[in-house]
């Protein structure tokens, strides 16, 4: 019986694409001193149900920024300027704050990149944590705290029951993320947005938590947004992968697709950027990382065009004018760049 | 075990800070020589018999270290010797004079730490608006304007021209307000009290607001709010108490200064306190109530910081593994 | 080479922290506000005797019975009790009050950097023993004993060579002021010189044999100065109100024309003359929100960081 249930819900999501969440021409500016900051310009990306979209690009590029713009929560002085962020058909940004607040944590939970300050020095543990159930599903507190233990335990934190009377600066930096994973699977959510969950983490700590998310999702079949910066972090736990390039998206393909053909020049720039095992770069047969010349746009004055235009090596001058338009180029790979066929929009 | 450890060491440096001052005051005292000579120098028909007699009365003859240690003693035991100019226990006086001083401070402390977290919370959670930069403007210019000329305002309006508070003293003489001591009294303390609330509710406001901006702004807020718990819940529950963590410190500063500057606060309004008590030894030289007074105040303010230290123990987990 | 020249013109020509820290004062309105009315207290201050109507010490209106006048075109700010030209007396207070802002904020500064600078830079038990010593300080009712020591010394100078000293009163309240508001500035200075003394800027310095003193005074210091100055513009706004407090209650300088003094012998007839409080009253909160202000302003300019 239980199988069945499966396939109901499995085949749609195997076959066809069915968006789970379908954020579309996403606007997101920070209203500064100096001026208005596009830090998020029209981005357009979906998630399908159990599947793991990785969103790459550098510090600054605006994936942080359209995450939170999701759970609607950029703070000031950023606002969402406009788009659609549509979650199981539902338009977020539609949504009353009354009716975002119960669905935060419920059905959409974040994990976050620094431990170290995601968790509230002054509580408990437990009183963190159980506080949602109690909030969300008006559990009681032995409920909450019996399902915080469990949690707990599933994440992999030796000793649940003691833990929780622990205070975060009592635990070290792996067991807070994990404390921060239980959190944010607490009430079963079906999309978890993980924001550079394993950056502020030590190497091999890295490497265990993947592992644990890995699990996680295929374990409770949810739907993954992994935010970061780390190709290897994407080419380990993507399904898909959408990179951005100063707050706008260059290319969005399936994970294979994007290791072993990736189209936009970006995509290719980051690419070659990754240090090879297979190479060396000390002694007398050393080959110099190749580097992306250039620094990335100030997204306060960006440059007409395409963003990546003056950085690009493949740039024409039609790419200083026209503003590429996102197109299919392939079953489930759209790019924007004029290079690739993608239509322009004059700037 | 280690809280108590912690308060421990907070509570020697308490004892440690009562005894400096009363070094300090005691060595000042006698620095000027025997305060009955001076005290009575000013008076006409004083013979040298008169002014030894008077010394040996109030124990002034002898070593400075024995008269030192007969005082440490004497004080200990909550005995402050006999007021030269009231001719009456200073401890009565103390007790007396200083319910008087903490009727006014306390609530002027305690109504300003509601108000104040009110308005911070109505600031901080509305950032760059309209609202915030009227609290800021406001709370920097109640700050900046001192408490004894706001008193001034204060009776000038609300007493002279408006006539409908009293403007001195803690009791009427006669007539009680609306027939009751108790409506009377707490008549009295509306301007004194009004114009404490103003000053410390300005002065923490710019701290307290200040301080939840940062906090609102950290990454576990972002968190709670994304665990979809209500903003009241957020901004109340997991901000408020973070933010006041560093305002703690300053609230028994704050406090410390309020009764330091209470000789102005009660030359104001003609208060029966403490600072108003001060003000009358020094300008009379009556310096058994000078040391008791300065003593007092300053148990009252040791007391005060180490209550904010034992605060900080129960608010903020992280102090109690150090 | 020539491009080489540019580049380097380029590099020079680079604002420095302090013309970097200027441009972000000049764009906060507050601190704009602050440095004012500042300004304004200071050329007050400078001006006072070529604008004021009349001699600080002419109670001529008195003899004139026109003691206690409101506000009129002869005197702009009416006469007080004493008959005194309230206008006239508003301007001069504002030379005592920079007098005593200055002259405290100059003692407290030296005594706070060199015990700061010391505890800071010695470290170990040194900086222990400083630091309890500022916190003993901070704690202890500090205005309650600068009252009894003015009134105290008072007493002791009757009859010697002191007792011919000008504005000797004055002189000791200002004393006792930069006497009692050391410790903020030490603290700071010691947080400073610990953080600057670990900069890798100084253990260069130290690597190249840069002398101490050299090292203190022209690295560490200088890093030092921003947080200091926020501190003494905030000190000055404070000794002046303390000294206004200390004159308000009776224990000032006779013989100064400050502001305090005259909130002091008109506060009886308040009800008669409010002019004559208000007036010194106004000016001292304007000094004060403007230190205040300028400090404020001065934080944001100098810590970029801190603000939004």
């Amino acid at each position: 019986m239980p199988s069945t249930l499966v396939c109901a819900s499995d085949a749609p999501a195997m076959n066809t694409a069915d968006p789970l969440l379908e954020v579309r021409d996403l606007k997101v500016h920070f209203f500064t001193r100096d001026g208005v900051v596009r830090a998020v310009d029209g981005v357009d990306y979906s998630v399908n149900r159990a599947e793991t979209l990785g969103i790459v690009g550098e510090s600054g590029s605006g994936k942080t920024v359209s995450s939170l713009a999701m759970l609607r929560l950029v703070p000031p002085p950023a606002r969402t300027m406009g788009g659609q962020v549509l979650f199981e058909g539902e338009d977020l940004l539609a949504h009353t704050p009354k009716q975002m607040a119960a669905l935060r944590g419920r059905r959409i939970a974040m994990i976050f990149q620094n431990p170290a300050t995601s968790l509230n020095p002054i509580y408990s543990v437990g009183a963190q944590l159980s506080e949602i159930l109690m909030w969300h599903e008006k559990a009681s507190r032995r409920q909450a705290e019996e399902r915080v233990v469990e949690l707990l335990g599933l994440v992999g934190i030796s000793d649940p029951g003691a833990r929780l009377r622990q205070f975060p600066h009592e635990l070290s930096g792996g067991m807070k993320q994990r404390v921060g994973i239980a959190r944010a699977l607490m009430c079963n959510p079906s999309l978890v947005l993980a924001d550079e969950p394993t950056t502020a983490l030590d190497v091999t700590i890295q490497a265990q938590i993947l592992e644990l998310l890995a699990d996680l999702q295929a374990r409770f079949r949810m739907s993954m947004v992994l935010v970061t910066h780390d190709m290897g972090v994407v080419a380990r736990m993507a399904t898909r992968i959408t990179v951005m390039y100063a707050g706008r998206v260059c290319e969005t393909a399936d994970a294979g697709t994007i290791f072993s053909a990736p189209q936009h020049p970006y995509t290719r720039a980051l690419l070659d950027s990754m240090p090879r095992i297979d190479q060396s770069y000390s002694g007398s047969a050393r080959k110099t990382l190749p580097t992306i010349a250039g620094r990335p746009p100030n997204l306060l004055n960006p440059p007409p065009g395409c963003r990546f235009h003056d950085r690009c090596p493949e740039a024409m001058p039609e790419c200083r004018k026209m503003m590429p338009v996102e197109t299919t180029i392939a079953p489930g790979h759209s790019v924007s760049c004029l290079r690739r066929g993608s239509t322009g929009v004059a700037a | 075990m280690g809280t108590a450890r912690y308060i421990t060491r907070r509570l020697i440096f308490a004892v440690c800070l009562i005894w400096g001052v009363s070094v300090i005051l005691f060595a000042m005292i006698n620095a000027i020589g025997n305060p009955i000579e001076i005290l009575l120098a000013e008076r006409p028909g004083i013979t040298d018999e008169i002014i030894e007699s008077v010394t040996k009365y109030y124990g002034l003859d002898g070593s400075v270290t024995d008269r030192y240690f007969t005082w440490l003693w004497a004080i200990v035991r909550l005995d402050f010797g006999t007021s030269i100019i009231y001719n009456l226990p200073v401890s009565e006086m103390l007790v007396i004079y200083g319910m008087e001083t903490l009727k006014i401070q306390i609530p002027g402390i305690v109504i300003a730490l509601f108000v104040s977290v009110m308005i911070s919370v109505l600031a901080a959670t509305r950032q760059y608006s309209k609202v915030d930069f009227g609290v800021i403007a406001g709370a920097m210019v109640g700050h900046s304007l001192p408490g004894f000329l706001l008193g001034i305002i204060l009776i000038l309006i609300f007493s002279y021209w408006l006539g409908i508070l009293p403007s001195y003293g803690a009791y009427s003489t006669r007539n009680p307000v609306m027939g009751s001591e108790v409506i009377d009294g707490l008549w009295h303390m509306v301007l004194p009290v009004s114009m404490l609330v103003f000053f410390n509710t300005a002065t923490l406001t710019l701290l307290l607001r200040s301080s939840l901006v940062d906090v609102l702004r950290q990454d576990f807020i972002t968190a709670a709010r994304a665990s979809g718990l209500p903003e009241r819940r957020v901004v109340f529950g997991h901000a408020l108490r973070n933010a006041f963590i560093p305002v703690l410190t300053y609230l028994g500063i704050l406090f410390g200064l309020m009764l330091g500057t209470a000789p102005v606060t009660e030359t104001v309004f003609t208060w029966p306190g403490l600072g108003a008590l001060y003000i009358m030894a020094i300008q009379q030289l009556d310096y058994p109530l000078i040391m008791g007074a300065t003593m007092i105040i300053t148990v009252m303010l040791v007391t005060a910081t180490l209550l904010t230290d034992i605060a900080y123990v129960v608010i903020d987990p992280r102090i109690r593994l150090g | 080479m020539a491009i080489e020249t540019a580049t380097l013109n380029a590099v020079q020509r680079a604002p420095g922290v302090w013309r970097q820290s200027w441009y972000r004062f000049r764009r906060n309105r507050a601190g704009m506000l602050g440095l004012g009315l500042v300004t304004l207290v200071v050329v007050v201050a400078l001006i006072a005797p070529f604008v004021a109507p009349f001699e600080p010490t002419d109670q001529s209106a008195m003899l004139r019975g026109a003691a206690r006048r409101p506000p009129d075109a002869i005197h702009w700010l009416g006469t007080d009790r004493n008959g005194y030209d309230v206008f006239s007396r508003l301007l001069y207070g504002a030379r005592t009050a920079l007098l005593v802002g200055l002259g405290a904020m100059t003692i407290a500064s030296l005594i706070g950097v060199i015990i700061g600078g010391i505890a800071g830079y010695a470290g170990g038990m040194t900086d222990e023993l400083l630091m309890r010593f500022a916190e003993f300080f901070m704690v202890i009712p500090v205005f309650i004993v600068i009252l009894a020591v003015v009134r105290l010394f008072g007493i002791v100078v009757v009859g010697t060579w002191m007792e011919d000293i000008p504005n000797l009163n004055l002189l000791t309240i200002i004393v006792l002021l930069g006497c009692f508001e050391w410790p903020p500035i030490a603290r700071m200075a010691r947080a400073e010189f610990l953080r600057l003394r670990n900069a890798e800027f100084v253990e260069a310095a130290v690597c190249i044999g840069t002398p101490r003193r050299d090292i203190l005074v022209r690295h560490i210091l200088p890093n030092a100065l921003p947080s200091l100055i926020v501190l003494v513009a905030l000190g000055i706004g404070g000794a002046i109100l303390a000294e206004t407090m200390v004159s308000f209650l009776g224990f000032g300088d006779p013989k100064a024309v400050s502001w305090g003094q005259s909130l002091y012998f008109n506060y009886e007839a308040l009800k008669v003359a409010p002019w004559a409080v208000l007036a010194p009253g106004g000016a001292l909160f304007c000094t004060v929100l403007g230190f205040n202000l300028l400090a404020d302003g001065l934080t944001d300019a100098f810590n970029p960081r801190l603000r939004q």
